[in-house]
């Protein structure tokens, strides 16, 4: 046995153990969309740190930067979402979601009206086992107050200066306008209709419909 | 451990690219050990003598698919988030074409001819300077291409769903496959050695 093992040469050693494992992984049974375990203290992290929020402004980045390796997920209803939704938002009520067949290797960015429903729809998707779950940090109310009308810094630095010539620029591609300094916090003007739908041209294409092409390949 | 460990947000976007720089210096070494700097190396695979780069990615093919069907089955890796290229039939099979006929003729491959500039090789730095040129006349045609770029999408493809056989059975079967590839090169390089 010993002699016979070794009149064989590596490559033909390598040859046997893949078949060996093949013949093994006839029997094998991928995970997948299967058995779910919720770890509470995973769960419980991930809510301390954080690290499911998107920032609105990190949020308007990426609109206007064109990605298009997440999927905007609005769970209003189909009144709101007519009135207004963020550009690439797909719409889908919460009682939707589990079924909706959403990709579980995609970045799924769930917004509402405040971060109510949205954070529902979150631990939703976590139990169902989706990983890659995210909350745009304040809904719709937040977009509104730092993407579309933000509250530019009054007498501003040079620095504040920059910032809001950025939020500007933001707001403006978005349909908004950008409001100005501190004075206005006793009467704040009602914050005019959310901006008409027509958005600017390129930023209103659908999360998934023009999926940019990832490079793979030898 | 969970993984993909992207997918799990075990590190963002900013690392992410640190862990790609890792992995690509791994993956030129590699070619580059291989012998895949050179387009001698490489082309001879056309003359049948040396199928050296068929054995090279059929194994690699065979060793990642094992090493992902195993953690797969522990439970370590969550194959539903492993991005898929989706199948698009017409573009993807010209696309093939084209670059089957581009290594024909230069004797490198996209990824080949970076590791063969980085050996100093002047024919892989001509290819090299070539990728962003043909990306740019890829963009600015894009319009006129469109239709063609979409034409025959079918979404995500995978051998057990087109198939519908087992998983497993569908890894033995490519083992089975490669096996008898790496015995049919051997005997096919014997027969076409140079005299």
């Amino acid at each position: 046995m010993r002699h016979w093992m070794s009149s064989l040469t590596l490559n033909q050693k390598l040859a046997a153990l893949a078949f060996v494992l093949g013949v093994v992984a006839v029997f094998a049974k991928p995970t997948g969309g299967g058995a779910v375990t919720i770890d509470p203290n995973d769960l419980a992290r991930i809510v301390e740190t954080e690290v499911d929020h998107v920032d609105p402004l990190d949020l308007a980045d990426w609109i206007m930067a064109g990605r298009a390796d997440y999927r905007l997920v609005d769970l209003r209803d189909e009144k709101a979402f007519g009135e207004y939704h963020i550009p690439g938002a797909q719409r889908l009520l919460i009682t939707d979601l589990p079924d909706a067949g959403l990709p579980r290797n995609e970045k799924i960015v769930l917004y509402s009206d405040g971060g109510i429903h949205s954070a529902q729809a979150w631990f939703l998707l976590k139990a169902k086992g989706y990983t890659g779950v995210y909350m745009l940090l304040g809904g719709l109310d937040a977009w509104r107050d730092e993407v579309l009308f933000p509250t530019l810094a009054k007498n501003p630095t040079p620095y504040q200066q920059q910032r809001n010539e950025k939020l500007t620029a933001i707001a403006r591609h978005f349909g908004g306008q950008p409001r100005s300094g501190a004075a206005d916090t006793e009467a704040a003007p009602q914050i005019a209709a959310m901006p008409k739908l027509e958005l600017p041209a390129g930023v209103a294409a659908p999360a998934g419909a023009a999926k940019k092409k990832k490079k793979e390949g030898c | 451990m969970n993984t993909p460990f992207y997918k799990y947000g075990a590190f963002g976007d900013e690392t992410s690219l640190v862990v790609a720089f890792v992995i690509g210096i791994g993956f030129g070494f590699f070619l580059e050990r291989a012998g895949f700097g050179s387009a001698r190396k490489l082309v001879s695979q056309f003359y049948l003598n040396d199928l050296a780069v068929f054995k090279v990615m059929f194994t690699a093919i065979v060793t990642a698919m094992l090493g992902a069907t195993y953690l797969a089955w522990m439970g370590v890796l969550d194959l539903s988030l492993v991005y898929l290229t989706p199948t698009v039939l017409w573009p993807q099979l010209v696309g093939g074409l084209v670059l089957g006929i581009g290594f024909v003729i230069g004797g490198y491959c996209p990824g080949t001819s970076v590791a063969s500039v980085a050996t100093g090789r002047l024919d892989g730095l001509a290819f090299v300077l070539g990728l962003p040129v043909g990306t740019l006349l890829f963009a600015e045609a894009f319009p006129w291409i469109r239709g063609f770029y979409e034409n025959g999408s079918v979404g995500v493809q995978t051998l057990p769903g087109v198939f519908d056989l087992p998983y497993g059975l569908v890894v033995f079967a490519v083992v089975l496959m490669a096996l008898g590839g790496f015995a049919g090169a051997s005997w096919i390089e014997k027969k076409f050695q140079p005299r």
